[in-house]
């Protein structure tokens, strides 16, 4: 229980940076920060005291394998996050272009 | 200086040795995707790295050089075509898509497993190539600021 809510804390501390910090680099890796704990939370919530990866080997048993379909969510999830991390990168790299800052609130000319 | 590009010569003579040795570890990781953890998808994303290393310490200009860009662009593009048709080929031998027409072989022997091996190498280029052109491409609009 007390892994849920520190996954939960690494999410807030991942909102906090979203919602207070004025860097765009800062805010991506806040972002970045939030997915890790969804994916964390995913696979703490498949994991089991012991366990071990689900693949088969030699002399293995099946029984203390840990559950392997949340690991495949949350690799799909990464490779989302990777596009969504390379897209906010170039929109930020686009905005330095035009403005020559990445403080958002110097940011502000919306037309032209 | 001689070389503006890229970084200092530590980071150059360090790179040239290490690339190597991370290239042979994404390789091992994809070729045993189906006996231990991993497969093609970290495989290829080790592989990028590598490819981006090299990238980040000696510049744009000597990267060009090393690795031919045209001939990944178009691994890029082949290897979706190339998952897609072991998969169709699935279907014509086997009745479903993706289904395994070959041979299964041993279990836990290198070669084994029918066609996940192949697919995981598809999708290994595939993933690197991407992830590499992802960062190559983002190193274009940075070369456009400075022009300008």
């Amino acid at each position: 229980m007390i892994l849920y809510l520190l996954c939960f804390i690494l999410l807030l501390i991942g909102l906090y940076g979203v919602i207070t910090k004025r860097d765009l680099i800062k805010i991506i890796l806040s972002l970045a920060i939030m997915e890790y704990a969804a994916n964390l939370f995913l696979i703490l919530f498949a994991y089991r005291k012991g366990g071990t990866y689900p693949i088969l080997e030699e002399g293995k048993e099946i029984a203390m394998m840990v559950d392997p379909l949340p690991q495949a969510l949350v690799l799909t999830s990464i490779v989302i996050e990777l596009g969504i991390t390379a897209m906010l990168v170039a929109l930020a790299v686009r905005l330095y272009q035009k403005y020559n800052t990445f403080d958002i609130t110097k940011i502000r000319r919306l037309a032209g | 200086m001689k070389d503006q590009h890229g970084m200092t010569l530590i980071v150059k003579t360090i790179t040239r040795i290490s690339v190597w040795l991370i290239l042979l570890y994404g390789f091992y990781i994809i070729f045993h995707g189906h006996l231990t953890p991993g497969g093609g998808f970290a495989g290829g994303v080790i592989i990028a790295l590598a490819f981006l290393n090299y990238m980040l310490a000696y510049g744009r200009g000597k990267t060009e050089k090393w690795i031919n860009i045209n001939l990944l662009h178009d691994l890029e593009s082949a290897s979706a075509i190339l998952f897609l048709i072991v998969g169709i080929i699935g279907i014509a031998l086997s009745g479903t898509f993706l289904a395994n027409w070959i041979t299964s072989g041993k279990l836990f022997s290198l070669f084994s497993s029918g066609t996940i091996p192949i697919l995981n190498i598809i999708i290994g280029i595939k993933v690197c190539a991407g992830l590499f052109f992802v960062v190559w491409t983002l190193s274009i609009f940075h070369i456009e600021e400075e022009a300008d």
